[in-house]
């Protein structure tokens, strides 16, 4: 079975296609500047030369037509015809409390769709348009959504709800939603099978560190918490986004500073986070000014650490224990002086890391010594196989 | 037919509005304007995104890349690229059908016209050009980028195809457009020069000053900015012609007040000379009454 995994943002479409036999990937490529004149394909089949081209792409029906007409390209192509994909699978952002799962996608799952643009309204109109565009080309290939939020429909409401009046919850679905979902489900999934435990007795910290960035409790193989909420602003301190904040300081600034909405908004999500403080978001430069001694550097690094331990704590104290710690995403997968620090500094939870496995990149791999009580695993995300998997499952 | 450029006629306040505020939301923008400061206008637009990134609305990012979409130029030829129009010169009948008559030679035919004018009729300008029916009257209210409403007018003759353009390119700048019948002034236009007139009767006879008229106004209706603030933004010249306008159409119900008058005389004009009914800092903003107000007293 060969699915069509896409991921469509608001000028680009991502693509990977799985040979689900083997769980394979035959072939992945992106599509960049949607609209313009100048968007970008790559395209990369497995195991051969890389594919680039530039070249006006107005809307994403063509985007995807462009990925379908390089996926049976007689040179780089991997298939023959549209024919031979039997399903496609798309990421979905947000599901709202209407999908606690993936779902096969009729009239009526895109009325549901819809109607939830408002509460993601940067991600799920592009996602969408994206199913509809690969409607029109492939009218006859069934097609799934796999939504972020839906690992993570299993918190109970204890956990989920904010302590405000409760009618705003029953008026707006106003709640904790979390994502990064099909990640946290991936890693803590395969953390199980490197310990060769069934996930239903294991307690699991997944921590997805990325540009933006979330924490799992895992508990039995369901969501039980995590630090993202009503959106991706809430949780760990990111590369431009504030994470948790007091609101009272919120209303403060706003008055202070005369900023409107937008702007407020703007500044928690654009302009905060390792960014607000250190004047750069990404990690490798934050690392390599922590080595030139620069001091907001060294303190965005400490504050980023600090909120990840914080929230480690939590989710332990919250699971009333932990048997592995995991972590992804491109600074968790890439930043081992940020691994050595956090597990240096939750000693207490007995936890040890072999520094030489710590510095092995770009696979699966237990980080802790075999007396660690807690063991720690650094696992690349595969999204997408999530989705893949999640397509086969409903077709 | 997809709009990916757009050309703005005027580089004025609102042209320079609309340019920054279409530039932003993804429309490749060429700007025109023969008149002087016209050369300007890219620093100006400049210095408006730069207020932006000081209040963290934009990012360095996004600004450069906003700018990157505005072009300026003289060359009128350039408008055969254009895939809409929108012209935001002076409220001057013949200035305006002049260049319309210029823009609808060199556009495409298919090119919809979108005029800004507040005191003309759109059906009266689009005499003047062969494409009676794609001209369409749309109202924005400056500062373009913040203000979330814009009023939308047809021609006698204008054709619902070319009012669905408007009300998409409008849609896209994110603005609510609200449809009404033509006529001078339209809503905003005509309702502003009453507040500001009476108003600036009420400082002539010595009622209150103009910071407290601004103060009572503003706070009590829970707007963001006074009438008088923004008569000043505007321009008390440009406040002055509205009113003699609307003078000529409706009689003397838009008599202007003579202390705006006295203002436009002493080329007192608001934000522009630093000074108009309140006072303003040499980057536009506003001087708190505090400061001011002994300055405000002396010249009233």
């Amino acid at each position: 079975m060969n699915i069509f995994v896409l991921n469509c943002g608001s000028s680009s479409v991502k693509y990977k296609l799985f040979d689900m036999k083997q769980e394979q990937v035959l072939a992945e490529g992106r599509v960049e500047r949607i609209g313009q004149d100048n968007a970008v394909i790559t395209h990369q089949p497995a195991g051969r030369e890389k594919v680039s081209k530039t070249m006006p792409i107005l809307e994403h029906t063509t985007a995807i037509r462009e990925c379908l007409n390089l996926l049976t390209h007689p040179e780089h192509g991997v298939l023959k015809s549209v024919d031979e994909i039997d399903a496609v699978g798309h990421r979905v952002v947000h599901g709202g409390e209407s999908f606690s799962d993936s779902v096969l996608i009729n009239e009526r799952t895109k009325e549901i769709l819809d109607s939830l643009a408002s509460l993601a309204p940067l991600h799920n109109p592009a996602n969408v348009t994206g199913i509809r565009a690969a409607e029109k080309i492939m009218p006859n290939v069934p097609q799934v959504a796999v939504f972020d939020t839906a690992f993570h429909s299993t918190i109970p409401p204890y956990a989920y709800l904010y302590a405000i009046p409760y009618s705003v919850y029953q008026r707006h679905k106003v709640r904790r939603y979390g994502f990064h979902g099909t990640s946290h489900k991936y890693v803590s999934q395969r953390a199980a099978e490197l310990m060769g435990r069934p996930i239903e007795e294991l307690k699991i910290v997944s921590c997805h560190l990325g540009n933006g960035a979330s924490i799992a409790a895992v508990q039995n193989g369901q969501s039980v918490d995590t630090s993202m909420g009503f959106t991706p602003l809430e949780g760990l301190m990111m590369g431009t986004r504030s994470g948790d904040i007091d609101p009272g300081a919120v209303f403060y600034i706003m008055k202070q500073e005369k900023l409107s909405l937008h702007e407020i908004d703007s500044m928690l999500n654009k302009h905060s986070g390792l960014y607000g403080i250190a004047g750069v978001s990404d990690m490798r430069d934050i690392e390599k000014r922590v080595a030139e001694d620069d001091k907001l550097a060294t303190m965005a690094y400490k504050m980023f650490e600090y909120r990840i331990r914080k929230y480690i704590g939590a989710y332990v104290a919250a699971m009333n224990g932990v048997d592995a710690i995991v972590f992804t995403a491109g600074i968790g997968e890439n930043t081992p002086s940020l691994r050595t620090a956090l597990c240096t500094n939750l000693s207490y939870l007995g936890i040890e890391i072999d520094e030489e496995k710590n510095k092995i990149r770009g696979e699966d791999v237990e980080i802790s010594t075999p007396n660690s009580k807690v063991k720690v695993f650094v696992i690349p995300t595969d999204e997408e196989l999530v989705i893949a998997r999640d397509t086969a499952r409903l077709v | 037919m997809d709009i990916r450029k757009v050309a703005v006629l005027g580089a004025g306040r609102l042209g320079r509005g609309i340019a920054e505020c279409a530039a932003s939301k993804g429309y490749d923008v060429v700007l025109f304007s023969q008149g002087a400061g016209g050369q300007d206008a890219l620093r100006r637009i400049e210095k408006s995104l730069d207020r932006k990134l000081a209040k963290w609305a934009i990012t360095e990012s996004e600004k450069r890349l906003i700018l990157g979409r505005i072009s300026y130029t003289l060359d009128l030829k350039e408008l055969s690229k254009a895939d809409l129009l929108v012209e935001a010169t002076i409220d001057h009948f013949y200035t305006k059908q002049e260049l319309l008559r210029t823009a609808d030679h060199l556009c495409r035919p298919e090119v919809v016209f979108i005029s800004t004018t507040s005191t003309l009729r759109v059906s009266d300008l689009a005499r003047g050009i062969n494409r009676t029916d794609q001209l369409v009257g749309l109202h924005f209210i400056p500062p373009v980028p913040d203000v979330p409403v814009a009023e939308l007018v047809r021609g006698s003759q204008t054709d619902d195809a070319a009012v669905e353009v408007a009300k998409q390119f409008a849609a896209r700048l994110g603005k609510q457009v609200v449809e009404i019948q033509e006529s001078p002034g339209l809503v905003n236009p005509r309702t502003l020069v009453a507040l500001v007139n009476e108003a600036a009767y009420l400082i002539d006879e010595g009622v209150c000053d103009a910071y407290q008229a601004e103060q009572i106004i503003k706070d009590s209706w829970g707007m963001t900015q006074g009438p008088l603030e923004m008569a000043d933004r505007l321009g008390l010249d440009l406040v002055l012609s509205w009113m003699e306008q609307l003078q000529d159409e409706f009689g003397p119900r838009y008599a202007p007040c003579p202390l705006i008058r006295r203002y436009v005389r002493e080329r007192r004009l608001g934000v522009k000379t630093r000074l108009g009914f309140l006072a303003y800092t040499e980057d536009d903003a506003l001087i708190t009454e505090h400061n001011s107000k002994q300055e405000g007293k002396r010249e009233d």
